[in-house]
């Protein structure tokens, strides 16, 4: 394997080597030593609201089936057979209280447990030649969830998902936790694109500085109340934690004054200001900064906004989306976009919100199609040799003997934590990128390997943490006689 | 059988069950398909084809023009599930799900000089078959369905994409000519192979 230890070190300079965003070598140690550890988001406890709900998602070629168990728990649950190795799943959402395995029959409930062996006797010897008791379908080494956002590791070592998450967690209340209900997801819209994964993380985590070039359109045609999308500027870009994002400067004004400017009803405003910190709403209401997109490392972003969406109106809309860019090659992403909405909004806020997003972000989204030609074309460029020539430069923010720019706001101009700065910059792309060497660098464990129907009894390792959910380890009842993990 | 009707759990068409489909015209198919030399299905592919030709050269403006004013275009998010489970569609969400003022703000953006993702355009040919027509019970409106291939390329490095569609349209009769009034866009891929929706189908 090539020595990629210039290349990370580059990184970390805030130099960047183009040919990252296409370059197979560097996405098979992605693959290796960052998609196998880092925490990743499947799916939220919304879509799979009732008892053997499930949906399919996926971590690069592995295939998970997110179930909620007749107990309510939710549990993710390697898609292949213990025997043959076959999708037990082929579906993408439904519900089931089993899964049966369409090659030799062999069945599970929707927890995982392994419960119909066709002629176990007859064929194995019963439990002498198969130990069927106890076995389930592999669950995910860790599994987390925050705010009912399901995230899952392939590091049975994962530090705890809140561990993780940080003072990010800060910043994904507002997008994830508006009341007590928390929010609901519809979608995921699912499409390919010939970019790499990277670019539309970092993008999402910090570039304002695109906004007044490549979106200039939608600004033109009325879709935003500002006139300007020079407007940008006067945000801010925050990093807390393993995440970080963009917010906008709002007019002055009182707490509700500002939430009404972004388009919030009074009565959702009422249920921010009871589910809030005081610190959370300080960031709106003293500090005068609205969230709009963020990245959470390695591979989720969220985005919020506020257009315009009805002729002859001036009101604005709201609305909350989340995506994960799914890499399939080091020049190809799937991205899933959801639309997310506070679960106790009114239908017609809730109509209005879907309205805004269809016509902003996603597979349809005015803002998404100029954001994607333009990283489209970039993977295509970083390909080819020329661009093992090109350290771009990813330093806005910082001066060459690596000073700032513009300092950090303190903590008597901005309540919220992390570090935060007004104007434009590359702070974000630089932690995420960061991130991503740190992994690059470190080797991986081997996995440990499981015998099914061999490995001796044994209970599996307490996963990352969790708040409603378990982790789908072994299933419950009959704890003491369930296996999984050899590890 | 409808496009419509043929992947719903209850007996709501998708445009009803939308969220955004409270305005969209509600009349339905009646009978059989009609003979292909019926005045009305020549008149409706004829239809079909000169849009087609439109779309291809990226005529928005007058594409624009022969939409319904309550029209409601919507393509909704088709998923894998199970034979049987009633269902192929995300509940609640779509790709598209247009009326009139956010399709023309559709159309207002590719007007901008600043439309990036057409901008070199991409060379686009819509391929229309498979065309049906049905009469309904309104004189002045027939229900027709179509098959429909996209064919996009843009540059000179990537593939062309493709996008395979059957479509359902409610077309209304207007002393100008036809309108389109209601078009569900059943797509046939669960995940889009195509960098964005900055075409129409």
């Amino acid at each position: 394997m090539t020595d990629q230890s210039g290349v990370l070190n580059d990184v970390r300079q805030g130099m960047i080597p183009a040919h990252i965003y296409n370059d197979k070598e560097l996405f098979d140690l992605e693959k290796e030593r960052l998609f196998s550890r880092s925490w990743l988001f499947v799916a939220h406890e919304s879509e799979v609201p009732q008892a053997g709900d499930y949906v399919v998602r996926h971590v690069l070629e592995d295939s998970f089936i997110i179930s909620r168990d007749e107990k309510g728990e939710v549990r993710a649950l390697f898609n292949m057979c213990l025997h043959r190795g076959m999708q037990v799943c082929r579906a993408e959402m439904g519900n089931a209280s089993h899964f049966r395995c369409p090659y030799h029959g062999w069945s599970y409930r929707n927890d995982g447990r392994l419960i119909g062996l066709p002629f176990h006797e007859e064929a194995f010897g019963g439990e002498e030649g198969f130990k069927k008791k106890g076995q389930t379908l592999l669950p995910a080494p860790s599994l987390g969830v925050y705010n009912g956002l399901i995230f899952i590791s392939l590091d049975p070592n994962a530090e705890p998902l809140e561990d993780f998450l940080g003072d990010f967690k800060f910043y994904l209340d507002y997008y994830t936790k508006q009341s007590a209900g928390g929010i609901e997801l519809r979608g995921p819209q699912r499409w390919r694109i010939k970019a790499n994964w990277k670019i539309g993380a970092e993008n999402f985590a910090g570039d304002m500085y695109h906004t007044p070039q490549t979106h200039a359109s939608v600004v033109e045609i009325g879709l935003f109340r500002e006139p300007k999308a020079e407007k940008r500027k006067d945000g801010t870009t925050y990093w807390a934690g393993n995440g970080g994002g963009t917010t906008y400067k709002l007019p002055e004004g009182s707490l509700e004054d500002r939430l009404r400017y972004v388009g919030y009803p009074d009565d959702m405003i009422e249920r921010m200001k009871g589910q809030w910190s005081q610190a959370q709403l300080d960031v709106i209401g003293q500090d005068g900064f609205m969230i709009s997109a963020a990245s959470l490392f390695p591979n989720m972003s969220f985005v919020h906004n506020w257009p315009r969406v009805e002729e002859d109106s001036d009101d604005v809309h709201p609305f909350i989306s989340i995506r994960q860019w799914q890499p399939i090659s080091e020049n190809e992403t799937e991205v899933l976009s959801w639309f997310a909405v506070d679960k106790n909004a009114t239908d017609e806020y809730k109509e209005l919100s879907y309205k805004a997003y269809l016509m902003c972000f996603g597979s349809g989204g005015m803002f998404e199609q100029d954001d994607v030609e333009n990283w489209v074309s970039l993977t295509n460029t970083a390909a080819g040799s020329m661009a093992r020539r090109l350290l771009l430069n990813g330093r806005m923010g910082l001066l060459e003997d690596g000073g700032n720019v513009v300092e950090p706001l303190t903590n008597e101009q901005y309540s919220g934590p992390g570090s935060t700065r007004v104007g434009y910059s590359e702070y974000n792309q630089r932690e995420l990128l960061t991130r991503w060497a740190d992994h690059l660098e470190r080797p991986i464990e081997a996995a440990a390997q499981l015998k099914v129907g061999m490995t001796a009894v044994r209970k599996t390792s307490k996963s990352g943490s969790a708040s409603s959910c378990v982790a789908a380890e072994a299933p419950i009842d009959e704890a003491a006689e369930t296996v999984l993990l050899g590890a | 059988m409808s496009v419509e009707t043929a992947n719903v759990r209850t007996d709501r068409t998708l445009s009803e069950q939308s969220p955004l489909g409270a305005h969209a015209p509600r009349t339905q198919r009646t009978g059989e398909s009609l003979a292909f030399n019926d005045e009305l299905h020549l008149q409706a592919h004829r239809w079909l084809v000169d849009e087609s030709y439109l779309l291809d050269a990226q005529d928005y403006e007058a594409w624009l023009s022969t939409l319904a004013s309550d029209i409601h275009y919507l393509m909704p998010v088709r998923v894998t599930t199970a034979l049987g489970a009633g269902y192929t569609t995300a509940p609640g969400m779509a790709h598209l799900d247009e009326n009139m003022y956010s399709l023309s703000r559709r159309v207002a953006r590719f007007a901008t000089e600043h439309a990036w993702t057409e901008d070199p355009p991409s060379r686009l040919r819509h391929y229309i078959t498979n065309v049906r027509t049905f009469r309904t019970k309104n004189p002045d409106e027939i229900v027709v369905d179509s098959a429909v291939l996209l064919f996009r390329s843009r540059g000179d490095i990537n593939e062309a994409a493709t996008i395979s569609a059957g479509r359902e349209d409610l077309l209304r009769r207007t002393a100008t000519g036809w309108e389109l009034a209601r078009r569900t866009i059943m797509v046939d891929e669960s995940v889009i192979r195509m960098q964005n929706l900055a075409i129409f189908l």
